[in-house]
């Protein structure tokens, strides 16, 4: 099947493109509903079209994903509650033009400079992913190794106030996915001898007690906060509005693509840097930042929609989540029986265009829900939390036990649910709980090949690495994130600044 | 690598269970296939929970470093009185699906959700639960063609029924 007749799939077929509809225009609402999220949206979805085939399933869920990026803006912008955690910069300027009675204005450009970095995200994917899957194809399995350890390490280190806290998480995740049968010696692993443990813990049970259970818990701490009612203005900005701050927009949805492309960060710390480097470039900004600066909107908002495209990146060609929501994207690729690496673009090409598209679609429907029915999306959003938190959990009980109809799914939910409730009130991050159960076959896998090809010798497997400019590179990667947050290296900076 | 925050109600507790759950994690690994080799499938999982460990000691060390938070209490800040119940309606919803079914359960858990946290009428609780268990159970079962314990609910029979409806029609 060659590429055009690939990018064609969800736009000839009308049940595909309104599938992408559909999930865009919900991905908005769970994006700005505050207390839901894609992350949650996505792994609870994933128990809902478990029997379907893979492209109806994929299309709902890449519209959720790029709907719901976006969407966390419009809370950031209304209530100074950023929907998603890719939004933390936007509120930082949107809320004070929202005071000022320009909610509609900021909206309306948040909207275009989001498609804009959305599309260059895309262009990215599909004009370097084949490029790196043909290079990723020499990876080694030391290689492997470390990408899932930085990615790790990184989602770790950025996700939380503590390095240490991140570790935990991700080795926690780790652990989780080694549970059951070994599928190489089918040796038993943490299954203390029980049945149930044999087949593993259910991915899904995990994911949608980490994320659905533990926020819904989370929310109801502030569940009858009054909403903060807005006034809607005008909506489509100006084209020159736009123009003016097109060339930021270039450069900030640049940041975002490759930070979305970096293995372990997203749309979050892409957003952030975004603005940062807004505020170092923009010498006399209309506004001051931080009191309702256009420049501090383009900025982390063209940087997390490119991140979409980023993100899927290494997802697609190395078999590596960029965050939280990639991976389960690559968990729901696994349940429909694909496998995200290199050799997806070589066997299953019309796959990756597939996803290219869609996503491009996505991107355009982003664009038309984004600038029409706000005023709707404005009551929506002021339901009380009280009524749509029940939704939610139950929700998340039907999905959970709908994956295999099996109520101890259920009670795993609800355990996993607890203790990610707890982590994060103790200020642990769940994100690299579910990339090491995303990552730990990979990196089990990957390890073991990489000794047994060096003759069981740590040290071989070292001067390898060493050797290899690749390894040394991810290698020393490794090193610097542990070494960075050490008090070593505070020593080495203050010494240098001596 | 430490936090500033101060420490909150029942955190020590909690990074003690973490500390012990570790161990015993790496007890547990340490038995898959001792320090048998390198590429053994219990490597993996001893490196991790050795991890796991080492982390929660660390945390644990830095957890009794820094003073108690103040102001807050374990059974308004941490576990307030709807996280408790929420945990218990969920708990006694996976008791009750398989006997009851999943339209009455899931009716009696929003009723009784949405009643206790947005405080509203009953009338109002009941209503809502009946439009959204409906919309639930259309969009599941139609779209998603999810299968849910029918339970107490003749579903099958009902669902016949009304096909057979249409049936009649057509003839």
């Amino acid at each position: 099947m060659d590429v055009l007749q690939s990018l064609l799939i969800p736009i000839i077929d009308l049940k595909l493109l309104g599938l992408i509809a559909l999930g865009t225009f919900a991905g908005i609402y769970v994006g700005a509903i505050p207390g839901l999220s894609v992350t949650m949206a996505v792994s609870i979805l994933i128990s809902f079209t478990f029997s379907w085939e893979v492209y109806p399933a994929l299309a709902l869920m890449i519209g959720i994903y790029m709907g719901g990026v976006y969407g966390g803006s419009r809370t950031a912008i209304l209530l100074n509650i950023p929907g998603a955690p890719a939004a933390i910069a936007t509120a930082l300027d949107g809320y004070p033009l929202a005071q000022k009675g320009l909610a509609g204005e900021a909206i309306g450009i948040v909207t275009v400079v989001s498609f804009i970095g959305g599309f260059i995200g895309i262009l990215a994917l599909a004009l370097f992913a084949p490029l790196l899957a043909d290079f990723a194809i020499r990876f080694q399995p030391r290689d492997y190794m470390l990408l899932a350890v930085l990615g790790i390490l990184l989602v770790g280190s950025l996700s939380g106030d503590s390095l240490v806290k991140g570790i935990f998480a991700g080795a926690l995740g780790i652990g989780l996915g080694s549970v059951g049968m070994d599928p190489l010696t089918y040796t038993e692993r943490f299954t203390f001898g029980t049945d149930a443990l044999r087949s593993g813990v259910s991915f899904v049970a995990v994911m949608i007690g980490m994320f659905g259970i533990s926020e819904g818990l989370m929310q109801l701490h502030t569940v009858n906060t009054a909403a903060v009612k807005q006034k809607i203005g005008r909506i489509i900005p100006s084209w020159p509005l736009v123009r003016k701050h097109l060339p930021l927009g270039l450069q900030t949805s640049s940041i975002g693509t490759v930070i979305g492309a970096l293995p372990g960060t997203g749309g979050d710390i892409a957003a952030l840097i975004a603005y940062d480097h807004a505020t170092r470039v923009t010498r006399n900004p209309e506004v001051p930042f931080g009191k309702g600066a256009i420049e501090g909107l383009v900025a982390p908002e063209t940087a997390n929609n490119a991140a979409v495209g980023g993100a899927f990146i290494p997802m697609l060609t190395l078999g590596i989540p960029g965050d939280a929501v990639t991976a389960i994207m690559i968990g729901a690729l696994f349940i429909h029986g694909l496998n995200p690496g290199p050799m997806l673009m070589v066997e299953q090409p019309d796959m990756f265009w597939f996803i290219v598209s869609a996503l491009g679609l996505a991107n355009v429907f982003m664009l038309i829900f984004g600038l029409t029915g706000i005023k709707m999306f404005v009551k929506i959003v002021e339901m009380p939390r009280a009524m749509l938190l029940p939704v939610i959990l139950l929700l998340s009980i039907v999905g959970a036990y709908a994956v295999s109809n099996s109520l101890a799914d259920v009670y795993w939910m609800l355990g996993f649910g607890v203790f990610g409730y707890f982590l994060k009130l103790y200020g642990y991050p769940l994100g690299p709980v579910i990339l090491g159960v995303i990552l730990s076959r990979l990196l089990d896998d990957n390890w073991r090949r990489a000794i047994i090809s060096d003759q069981e010798s740590l040290w071989m497997l070292l001067k390898g690495t060493l050797a290899s400019p690749l390894s040394l590179v991810l290698f020393v990667s490794v090193v610097l994130i542990f070494v960075s947050k050490t008090p070593l290296w505070g020593m080495i900076f203050r010494k240098k600044a001596g | 690598m430490q936090t500033t925050q101060p420490r909150r109600p029942g955190e020590l507790v909690f990074t003690i269970i973490m500390v012990l759950g570790s161990l015993f994690l790496l007890w547990s690994a340490y038995g898959i296939s001792g320090f048998e080799a390198l590429s053994a499938p219990g490597a993996i999982p001893m490196v991790t929970a050795a991890t796991m460990a080492i982390c929660a000691l660390m945390i644990l060390r830095d957890t009794l470093r820094r003073s108690p938070v103040t102001g807050e209490k374990l059974e308004r800040d941490i576990l307030p009185m709807p996280v408790v119940v929420t945990i218990v309606m969920i708990t006694a919803y996976a008791l009750l699906l398989k006997p009851l079914g999943f339209v009455p359960t899931s009716f009696i858990f929003l009723t009784v959700m949405i009643r206790y946290l947005a405080r509203c009428t009953f009338a109002r609780a009941v209503l809502l639960s009946v439009v959204i268990v409906a919309v639930i159970y259309l969009v599941f079962r139609v779209v998603f063609t999810v299968l849910m314990p029918a339970g107490i609910v003749p579903e099958a029979e009902i669902i016949a029924w009304v096909s057979g409806l249409f049936a009649g029609e057509g003839n």
